[in-house]
């Protein structure tokens, strides 16, 4: 709901721009709202097929599926589903850590939250509008070296945590000591 | 299943409808963008250097908030009118991990070792990934 009210925020301060431009420069603005009529347009069947996508991952992966396989001595298995949760998570990333804290309390490898949330950067039901703007060869070079990249970033940040495992015990000390 | 999949596309049609402000404003900035922002103006914020396009990149995509397809959106335009791809890839991943608004949330909830490595190693990597992408994508065009 908060969304919602920036998102109508942002539209106001739009809108109000346009005014302003308008009073200073009609024509000009009238070029820039026909632009964004070309741009809506251009994004309308590209956003049915997003919704469209994303009901069908809401039907099928459910998120605690997800959350209870990436647990510890997951060993490889547990790197390619840190991997395939991080892609198939939607929603903002702020929405899954607490979910993400709570498997890490319970022994879940830290570089698999890292991996996971890295690999939050391929965004599947977006794709199709990454392929308009920027052609298939790029969206599929950047998926494969996101992916690496999520693994790669996962196994260093899992080491580094490693040297420093009393920051987490004092952390959760805070927290206990604060319920 | 049937049940299920009816409500996902109401939830899919709800979320439409919540993002649908966003995305109006986002739009009519891209126009008003496309109309006053010329090439010239550009080529100073993005001038095709690689390591100036991916700073301006990274540091514009850190502190941007909102879906990611803005970030392809603006990505796009900004290819358009003649930004490398090192620096709208740069902003495309600065947009997706690293959030600088979204920080103090972060780091309340998974505290501050996790959080500084996370994000130091999330901004190296827009850089590493954003040549290698790059370079890739030269042996392909």
């Amino acid at each position: 709901m908060k969304k919602n009210k920036s998102g109508l925020v942002m539209l106001g301060i739009v809108v109000l721009l346009y005014a302003v431009l308008f009073s200073l420069n009609a024509d000009k603005t009238l070029m820039a709202l026909k632009e964004s009529l070309g741009v809506l347009k251009m994004i309308i069947p590209i956003l049915v097929l997003v919704l469209t996508l994303t009901a069908l991952l809401n039907t099928f992966i459910d998120e605690k599926s997800i959350s209870r396989h990436l647990g510890e001595e997951s060993g490889l298995k547990g790197w390619l589903l840190a991997l395939i949760g991080g892609i198939l998570s939607h929603g903002p990333g702020y929405v899954w850590y607490p979910m993400l804290q709570n498997l890490r309390e319970r022994g879940a490898k830290d570089g698999l939250i890292g991996a996971f949330i890295y690999a939050r950067a391929v965004k599947i039901p977006w794709i199709p509008l990454m392929i308009a703007y920027f052609g298939w060869t790029f969206t599929v070079v950047y998926t494969v070296y996101v992916v690496l990249g999520a693994w790669v970033q996962g196994v260093l940040l899992g080491r580094w945590m490693a040297l420093s495992k009393d920051d987490i015990k004092i952390h959760h000390q805070d927290k206990s000591s604060k319920e | 299943m049937l049940q299920k999949l009816k409500s996902a596309l109401k939830n899919a049609a709800k979320t439409l409808y919540v993002i649908s402000p966003m995305l109006l404003a986002v739009i009519g900035l891209v126009g008003l963008f496309k109309t006053f922002v010329t090439p010239q103006m550009l080529h100073t914020l993005f001038n095709g250097s690689a390591l100036h396009d991916m700073l301006m990149g990274v540091g514009f995509g850190g502190v941007s908030v909102g879906q990611p397809f803005l970030s392809y959106i603006i990505g796009g335009e900004l290819l358009d009118e003649g930004a490398s791809f090192y620096g709208v890839t740069a902003f495309i991943l600065a947009f997706v991990t690293l959030g600088v608004v979204q920080l103090p949330m972060e780091f309340s909830i998974f505290g501050f070792r996790f959080t500084l490595a996370r994000n130091l190693l999330s901004l190296i990597f827009a850089f590493l990934l954003s040549v290698a992408i790059t370079v890739t994508l030269r042996l392909f065009v």
